[in-house]
């Protein structure tokens, strides 16, 4: 009895095993990761004329040498530690690498002495060590080899002792612009155990000493922020240290979850960085650079740290990910062992652009980004109209006996109703995202045909409420969240993402009806969304919103092989590329590389994430996108301070939106939505309207211009100019303040600058008052 | 230079607070409220963190253990690794310091309303004073009262004093309660205040009775707990927080040292700190960095905060050890392991909360409705808004829309109180017609059942149906069974009057029965959140709770000589199910039309109905196996037995299973790994 058991058990665990091979070895044949070369465009050189002019080679700076020059800049260079020098001729002010003087040195260990002292340090990856050795260049014994081709230089780095090694090439341009290149065909690593983790370029590039300079570090946090280079009295042991284009779910990278009770997440993310940028400026020199990671963003972290931390100096850089560690569970009780990945192949390009003068400030840095992503075509002009987004939800589902029941809180009806009332009141300007349309409600997933749910009016209804909406001009967009997958509702056995530890990534949600989610892979994403492009386009629906797709950036495995980020970069594009063809796009705060397919921004960040060591907020991607690309702020209904979001909404030039229920949001309490605490349409009615009035008002004045200048004056107003002429001051203080003779109330705004228009006509808002006779108008809240 | 850089972190310093104060960045962490229900949910963020404080002056901190507010709005820090208490503004400029050279190890500071600045130094053993210039004006070492007890050392960590000078020390160690020692004669000892008790678990007695002397030695002594932080507000009432005090973490004590609070408010485990804020609201650190806030009743407005773990964003502690409110509201929250003072700044939503909670202790009720109503439109969901708007119509005797307000905040007192009123006027409305309908009815029916008395004659009436259909039949001797249940089991037994299905219909009854009563009885007396259906567990438990009990009793009493068969035990215990399902329903109606007046009528038909069917059963155990009493007594406690054993062998089963699904999941997973790699 006991051995046929025992044999038994063994027959079930061999088929078990024998299964399981069959499954995975099946799965890995299928597909294979795709080419460097196909998931990198290859990145132009600047439009300006390369500086390849002869230059003295003999004329020294520091210890450095000139290699290219042009009219308003010098580049030097050191060899031995590849550092460089960049000189603005005209002033005298200069920018250096490293930190030469062993004096000022101070008294620093070994590790970051060559940090502070390499032009490029290496971060070493030494078997399965989860810390990275930090290589410097002179102390690590490399060998460096340049050659002085026009315009720059060219670098070979040979890591002996490591056995790797890369080339690099930096190359001035005429319009300040200097790019810093490591090909990827260029590295090598011959030893088995030693790999190369991290790479930074330029780590100290515009480094300066406790509080020595004026001036600031720019980090690309939500909207911007900056650090400032004053003395830190030592105060932060740390510094500001995030993944371009958000975190990495498929290598653990995350926090230790702590949850109140063990059941309620009590944090909130911080904000992505969106764009694949950071800036120094220093502005008592007028100087500044705004640094562009064109190649490798995908895999890059921006850190900016400030005097205190680690050193006394203020520096700021991208780093480079090129391997790195995992956990590797091999039970359930715990046990685990550390792997590293293969290397991640991408060429690294950055272009540092070089700004002076009255440029040499974050308006100035946000300008030359916008004047960049133009150049490059990145951005494409959109009409930039004011108006106001209402996004509707309408259904969602909560458990009820044995199956789910659908809480539909706006049907197509409702809807039709508001606008009518909306029209009344002379609200006309609206942009709508309806989310949950599909049968089944809002977490449905994933969305790929045309199937209305019966409950908030059904296929017809809402075709026929689209049609009106196009006849009203009113932009209906249909939301599609284009990433997740419900196990629950779709089959997700297959083509859901893994981990590089190869176990299923999933994200809890915290909720009652579905308690987690999981990820398409990028290839099931993109055939989703090509078919759901196709039953919509069919149906005669052409604007779609999508969720995640633009901000969603990860590490997977498919079979057996790595999958990095720029695979899913690659194929999302190709998604949103080939879905923008025939439709009109609406993305969800989309990073960078994703703009350019865009009708507009929804849930843009409209401030930073408040770091204990960043100084203020400032509008950086505002002042680079308004006037082009339209920007929608997150949800007005969640702000606890109104007011206050308000006057940001008028500081940014970001349009307002509302997320809005027909009925009392109370409806949603258990369902997965019951985070939606406060939408009903008869509570916001009054708020939308008058936020609409003001913010339209407003609009009105800075339609299609754009903003040329951003500061906030010694008394605290903000002021924000636009390139007609147009500015405008805002007071988020409780008392009254004074700029430019011009008094702006508490809590509030006023319109000033030139102004073209006869005010007689515009008769809206909450009782603008006239400010003196200079043609002020004021608007108290 | 460094006059310069010093101008810029001044500046710096004032755009971040001015930014701080008002800017719409995301906050790092998320709100949350509670329900009526007690359920968790997400709300606006109460507080905005606006900035930290990360050095006085010049000074950074070594060991900051308290904190506290001076009228002067000035922070008072007492830095036990520094051995001294800094003085600081709310933008981190040195006031002074005080106690240099004199403190050893200050762990509590108080400042007073008349000015002066209490220190609990531990290490010197003493509560020195100070005036706030940080000139020494008194100091109290350990009491010589023989009260105190000459054997206990005196390490003061925290301090507060009442407005005659009268200090509450908490000393480490000091199981007691808190010192309360008067400044007269140098200070004498006034006796312990607020001391915590222990409880014992039924677990606990029952382990003390079983253990030898010996056992009990080496079991961990169940001694209370040393308050942890306390607070005194401007009425002279002490708040402590008590680490580890599962059952009252958080007290608010009269003169007397009496709780004033009903229940324990508080729900987490680490509370380090508390304190009071304009409004009677309490304000409650936790260790971890979540702060809570109450009303004085000390029920939750919100919860808010987390632990840092290395995010660096202003709001996120790791270590709190006091909590201050200023006199706008602001939050100065410390934290001794980054070694930053963060300061939050309450939201517009917050501020008209306070403003209602304001007006509502002042008795202005229908004044704070306008603050309720633009909190509960900025969240319809906030219950303790409903709450106190339902307490503003009862107040102005408009019951209707409290009865409304209160159903919506899931107040039962409430809900009762304006259910009453609004029952009252209907009756008074209503009576006449009410009375007018009943003997109406009673008319129509004697004039019904004459005229069938017309038509058939006294014993004319036409067959029964259930006379006709067997099944009805056996439904009908259901009603015989419950009312003589003896003659009843001998009819089970004997004559074969039960029938499986009719056993089946009844349990199925019972499951109707049990269903409507969960989810349809009145808002008072129901279990159950409005809305919540969870059917197919209440059916499964019933089920398996029948037919286990039924299969156990079987197994034992068949070998104990019972006569039973298991059918007849099936249908008997049915059977026992009628009271049930024949009162139950008259139960729920009632439920609906009863205040908390009434209720205890309701209670009272449940316990005859489970009386009856109790009585029901102990007679079917023993009429339907001809059992003595004795044996029935026997069968029974056998039975319970045998239950104990099956729950203990499910369990068994399903841990054993679980440990194989454990061991084949390990294996594929390696599987999976070995593959990979």
């Amino acid at each position: 009895m006991g051995r046929s058991l025992v044999k038994f058990a063994i027959a079930v665990l061999v088929i078990i095993v024998v299964i399981a091979v069959a499954v995975v070895a099946s799965k890995s044949g299928g597909r294979n990761s795709l080419d460097v070369s196909q998931l990198q465009p290859a990145v132009s050189a600047p439009a300006a004329a390369l500086s390849d002019g002869a230059v003295d080679t003999t004329k020294e700076l520091d210890g450095h040498h000139l290699v290219a020059a042009n009219d308003n800049y010098e580049l030097y260079l050191y060899e031995p530690a590849l550092s460089i020098i960049v000189k603005n001729t005209k002033t005298g002010a200069v920018m250096e690498s490293t930190v030469r003087s062993e004096e000022r040195l101070g008294s620093v260990n070994e590790t970051w002495k060559g940090f502070l002292q390499s032009g490029i340090v290496v971060e070493l990856q030494e078997e399965t060590n989860t810390m990275q050795k930090k290589l410097g260049i002179e102390g690590s014994g490399a060998t460096v080899s340049v050659d002085l081709i026009p315009g720059g230089f060219h670098a070979k780095l040979d890591y002996p002792t490591q056995q790797l090694g890369f080339e690099a090439e930096v190359k001035l341009y005429d319009d300040g612009s200097i790019t810093a290149c490591i090909p990827e065909s260029s590295i090598y690593e011959n030893a088995d155990n030693k790999k190369i983790g991290n790479i930074y370029l330029f780590p100290l590039l515009g480094n300066s000493r406790l509080g020595e300079k004026e001036g600031y570090m720019f980090v690309p946090d939500g909207n911007g922020a900056l650090i400032y280079l004053d003395d830190k009295d030592g105060r932060f042991d740390s510094g500001y240290v995030q993944k371009v284009y958000g975190p990495d779910i498929g290598v653990g990278e995350s926090y230790v979850l702590s949850l109140l009770w063990d059941r309620y997440e009590t944090h909130n993310d911080a904000e992505m960085i969106l764009a694949p940028v950071y800036g120094m400026v220093h502005t008592d020199d007028k100087m500044g650079y705004l640094a562009i990671i064109e190649g490798g963003d995908e895999e890059a972290s921006i850190y900016a740290t400030p005097n205190g931390a680690y050193s006394d100096y203020n520096w700021i850089t991208a780093a480079f990910r090129k391997c790195t560690t995992y956990i590797q569970p091999t039970s359930n009780s715990g046990g685990s062992v550390t792997k590293v990945t293969d290397r991640i192949k991408y060429d690294i390009n950055v272009r540092y652009m070089f700004v002076n003068g009255a440029d040499a400030n974050y308006t100035g840095l946000a300008k030359r980004y916008r004047e960049y992503l133009l150049e490059k075509d990145e951005l494409v002009k959109v009409e930039d109209a004011f108006k106001v987004r209402l996004d509707f939800l309408g259904t969602d589902v909560e458990n009820w006996m044995l199956w789910k029941k659908d809480a539909p809180v706006t049907t197509v009806d409702n809807i039709r109703e508001i606008y009518a009332d909306l029209e009344n009141e002379g609200v006309t300007d609206i942009l709508s995202i309806y989310k949950g349309w599909q049968d089944g409600g809002i977490f449905e997933l994933p969305v790929t045909s045309y199937d209305v749910s019966g409950s908030i009016g059904g296929a017809r209804e809402l075709s026929k409420l689209m049609e009106e909406c196009e006849q009203k001009n009113i932009d209906f967009y249909l939301f599609a969240d284009g990433v997740r997958a419900n196990p629950e509702t779709g089959n997700t056995t297959f083509d859901t993402v893994k981990k590089m530890d190869k176990r299923l990534y999933t994200e809890d949600t915290h909720q009652t009806v579905y308690d987690e989610f999981v990820y398409w892979t990028p290839q099931m994403t993109l055939e989703n969304l090509k078919t759901l492009q196709q039953n919509l386009t069919k149906k005669g629906v052409d604007k779609i919103a999508l969720s995640e797709v633009g901000n969603t950036m990860f590490t997977y495995t498919m079979g057996d092989t790595m999958q990095t980020r720029l695979v899913s970069k690659h194929l999302y594009e190709e998604a949103l590329k080939h879905t923008g063809e025939t439709m009109d796009l609406m993305l969800e705060a989309p990073v960078q590389c994703y703009w350019q397919y865009a009708k507009a921004i929804v849930d843009m960040p409209i401030s930073d994430s408040d770091y204990i060591y960043t100084d203020q907020s400032v509008p950086f991607l505002s002042i680079a996108l308004k006037g082009i690309l339209p920007m929608y702020g997150d949800y007005v209904n969640f702000e606890a301070n109104e007011r206050a979001y308000f006057l940001k909404l008028v500081e940014t030039g970001i349009y307002p939106s509302f997320y809005l229920t027909y009925e009392n949001p109370s409806e949603l309490i258990y369902t997965n939505s019951s985070d939606v605490y406060t939408s009903q349409y008869s509570v916001y009615r009054s708020q939308i309207l008058s936020y609409y009035n003001e913010l339209r008002q407003i609009s009105e004045r800075t339609k299609n211009s754009m903003i040329a200048n951003h500061e906030i004056t010694d008394t605290g107003v903000t002021i924000v100019t636009y390139d007609n002429g147009v500015k405008l001051y805002i007071n988020y203080t409780e008392t009254a303040l004074e700029a430019d003779h011009v008094t702006v109330p508490a809590l509030s705004y006023v319109i000033g600058g030139s102004v073209e228009k006869d005010f007689s006509t515009r008769k809206i808002g909450a009782s603008p008052q006239f400010a003196g006779a200079s043609g002020m108008e004021v608007n108290a809240g | 230079m460094r006059k310069k850089a010093k101008l810029v972190v001044l500046l710096a310093l004032c755009i971040s607070l001015i930014l701080g104060s008002t800017a719409a960045a995301e906050t790092p962490y998320r709100t949350y409220t509670v329900d009526g229900y007690g359920y968790v949910l997400e709300t606006q963020s109460a507080y905005n963190p606006a900035s930290a404080i990360t050095k006085v002056g010049e000074t950074s901190f070594v060991t900051p253990m308290d904190m506290a507010i001076g009228r002067d709005g000035n922070l008072y820090i007492a830095d036990a690794g520094a051995h001294v208490v800094m003085v600081s503004t709310v933008g981190g400029e040195e006031v002074r310091m005080i106690g240099e050279g004199t403190l050893q190890s200050p762990m509590g500071v108080f400042v007073s309303d008349d000015d002066k600045v209490y220190v609990a130094d531990r290490d010197a053993r003493k509560v020195f004073v100070y005036d706030l210039e940080g000139t020494l004006l008194n100091e109290y070492g350990k009491p010589d009262s023989p009260i105190y007890g000459n054997t206990m050392d005196f390490k003061p960590i925290k301090v507060v004093a009442n407005s005659t000078g009268t200090m509450y020390v908490i000393c480490e160690g000091n199981m007691n309660g808190i010192v309360q020692i008067s400044p007269v004669e140098g200070g004498s000892f006034l006796g312990y205040f607020g001391t915590n008790y222990t409880s014992l678990s039924p677990f606990q007695i029952l382990q003390r009775l079983i253990l030898t002397d010996a056992q009990r030695a080496q079991m961990l002594s169940n001694i209370p707990s040393t308050p942890t932080n306390l607070h005194i507000d401007e009425d002279g009432l002490i708040y402590t927080v008590t680490q580890g005090d599962q059952d009252m973490a958080l007290k608010k004590l009269n003169i007397a040292g009496k709780n004033m609070l009903d229940s324990d408010p508080y729900w987490a485990d680490l509370p380090a700190a508390v304190t009071t804020g304009q409004y009677h609201n309490m304000l409650v650190a936790d260790s971890d960095g979540y702060i809570y806030e109450y009303n004085e009743e000390g029920e939750l407005l919100f919860m808010f905060g987390g632990r840092d773990d290395g995010r660096q964003r202003i709001g996120l502690c790791n270590k709190v050890e006091a909590i201050a409110v200023d006199s706008s509201d602001r939050i100065y929250l410390l934290d001794s392991d980054k070694k930053q003072v963060h300061i939050f700044t309450p939201t517009e939503f917050t501020n008209l909360l306070h403003e209602a909670l304001y007006l509502f202790s002042k008795g202005r009720y229908t004044e704070s409705k306008e603050p309720l109503e633009k909190v509960l439109q900025m969240n319809s969901m906030f219950d303790y808004a409903n709450q106190a708007m339902g307490h503003a119509y009862l107040q102005e005797e408009n019951y209707t829309e409290a009865l409304r307000y209160f159903k919506l905040a899931k107040s039962a007192d409430g809900y009762s109180d304006a259910f009453w009123e609004v029952r009252n006027i209907w009756i008074r409305n209503y009576l006449v017609m009410a009375v007018v309908v009943i003997v109406a009815f009673a008319v129509a029916l004697s004039l019904y059942k004459k005229r069938q008395l017309v038509k058939y004659g006294a014993d004319g009436a036409p067959a029964r149906l259930s006379q006709k259909v067997p099944l009805l039949g056996s439904l009908k001797y259901s009603l015989h069974f419950m009312r003589h249940p003896f003659d009843g089991c001998y009819g089970v037994k004997r004559e074969g009057r039960a029938s499986l299905a009719c056993a089946n219909i009844l349990l199925a009854a019972y499951i109707l029965v049990s269903i409507i009563e969960k989810y349809f009885s009145g808002f008072l007396v129901k279990t159950v959140r409005e809305g919540r259906y969870d059917i197919i567990t209440d059916i499964g438990t019933v089920l398996v709770i029948f037919i286990g009990l039924t299969l156990c009793n079987y197994l034992v009493v068949t070998i104990n000589e019972g006569e039973a068969f298991l059918k007849e035990l099936y249908c008997a215990y049915a059977y026992c199910l009628t009271p049930f399902i024949l009162i139950k329903p008259f139960v729920v109606i009632l439920s609906n039309v009863l205040t908390y007046n009434e209720v205890f009528l309701i209670s009272f038909a449940n316990i005859i109905v489970w009386v009856w069917m109790l009585v029901l059963l102990l007679i079917s155990v023993k009429e339907i196996n001809n059992f003595s009493v004795k044996e029935t007594a026997k069968a029974l406690a056998l039975t319970a037995f045998t239950v104990l054993i099956l729950s203990l062998l499910i369990c068994i089963i399903y841990v054993l299973f679980s440990q194989v699904i454990d061991f084949i999941s390990s294996v594929l997973r390696e599987v999976v790994y070995r593959i990979g790699s």
